[in-house]
């Protein structure tokens, strides 16, 4: 029911092709459903730029204007870091567009298959979905 | 003719032997990085040839329960599947192996040191590991493995007797072909091996060098894991041999 009354205000897309796995420290599928692809729009709150997987923070506002913060899951700093990305690649402030997974215990926290900043610009693309299988 | 033949060969085993013995072991100093293998099956193949214990432990893992995900050391093997680089310090009598992932080590006995008699009873995450040259090639003999650790992050289990030994070659300037071989006769029927490549890893340059990897830094993951068990639907295959 809360899944539903946030989903409101989010587009919700359909089966994502797998990520280009970078490395999960655990099992992707354990923490994530590969199955329930979420879309979320909104502003960065917070960054974590650290290990083992770098986590950031975005406020998204449903069609009723009520602000729920999302935690969003990355890749490994080092992982980011090799792929050009910085710890001020994305700021506080940013307005952007994640493509992600829902985690499996309810929680508002998704993992990132990609980051789109206000003008376009992609980011990070990279997940910590380094999965098995 | 056909003893002048043999007395030559004999002679050129001989030399050529004596040369190795004398000739200095290649250096693998330097910075690698390593292909990542989240699955052992998918570099062996197949499923390794399992114990019916083996192939019940990997019909029932439970992939939340990776040791890595509450951030303890990923064992001796499976640092060297992980996507991260790491450093080789060469010295005559020790060779140690230095992680970016979760900032972790192994040291390689290259003294001729034997396994302390009591390893079993105290057992490393990384095992304890003791070396030599076979030629050009560095075998490293490791035991007393934690049981705790995983072969991988697909949830390739192992026992306290898992035996590895791995070979490490060089095979060009830039190049260690690694092998690793599973010894575990409570897991597997048969040992089995894989083999990777790694690949000279240049950290010289700042976008390339060695950078943190403290796992317990900030993993939130933790809290987040559910049960997950993929392989209940695996059947069981015995090896005809």
């Amino acid at each position: 029911m809360i899944t539903k009354l946030i989903l409101g205000g989010i587009v919700s897309i359909g089966l994502v092709a797998a990520a280009v796995p970078v490395f999960g420290h655990h099992s992707f599928a354990a923490q994530y459903d590969r199955t329930k692809a979420i879309a979320l729009k909104g502003t960065v709150t917070k960054v974590e730029w650290m290990n083992p997987h770098i986590y950031f923070y975005v406020d998204v506002k449903d069609d009723s204007n009520r602000v729920t913060n999302w935690a969003i899951e990355g890749g490994a700093p080092s992982m980011l870091y090799r792929n050009g990305w910085r710890i001020d690649s994305l700021k506080v402030g940013d307005k952007v567009t994640i493509d992600g997974w829902l985690a499996k215990d309810g929680s508002n926290l998704a993992n990132m298959r990609t980051v789109t900043l206000a003008d376009g610009k992609t980011v990070f693309g990279a997940s910590s979905g380094g999965d098995a299988r | 003719m056909r003893v002048l033949v043999s007395v030559v060969a004999a002679l050129a085993l001989a030399i050529s032997s004596s040369a190795q013995n004398t000739s200095k072991p290649p250096s693998l100093a330097g910075s690698w990085r390593v292909p990542y293998t989240p699955n052992l099956a998918d570099a062996l193949g197949q499923q390794p040839p399992y114990t019916a214990h083996g192939a019940e432990r990997w019909r029932t893992v439970d992939t939340a329960k990776d040791p890595t995900g509450t951030c303890l050391p990923p064992g001796p093997s499976r640092v060297l599947t992980s996507p991260f680089p790491f450093i080789i310090v060469q010295q005559e009598n020790m060779i140690a192996l230095l992680f970016e992932y979760q900032t972790i080590w192994r040291a390689i006995y290259m003294d001729g040191r034997k396994h302390p008699a009591d390893i079993a009873d105290y057992p490393d995450f990384m095992g304890h590991s003791i070396g030599r040259w076979e030629g050009d090639t560095l075998v490293v003999d490791t035991v007393a493995i934690n049981e705790r650790t995983w072969l991988d992050t697909a949830g390739h289990e192992h026992s306290p007797k898992l035996h590895l030994t791995e070979r490490f070659r060089k095979v060009g300037e830039d190049k260690i072909e690694w092998t690793a071989t599973f010894d575990d006769p409570v897991f597997f029927a048969r040992p089995w091996s894989i083999t990777r490549t790694f690949t000279r890893f240049d950290d010289s340059k700042d976008q390339d060098r060695i950078l943190p990897y403290t796992c317990t830094e900030n993993n939130r993951d933790v809290q987040h894991l559910v049960p997950n068990q993929p392989n209940l639907n695996y059947k069981y295959q015995p090896e005809n041999r």
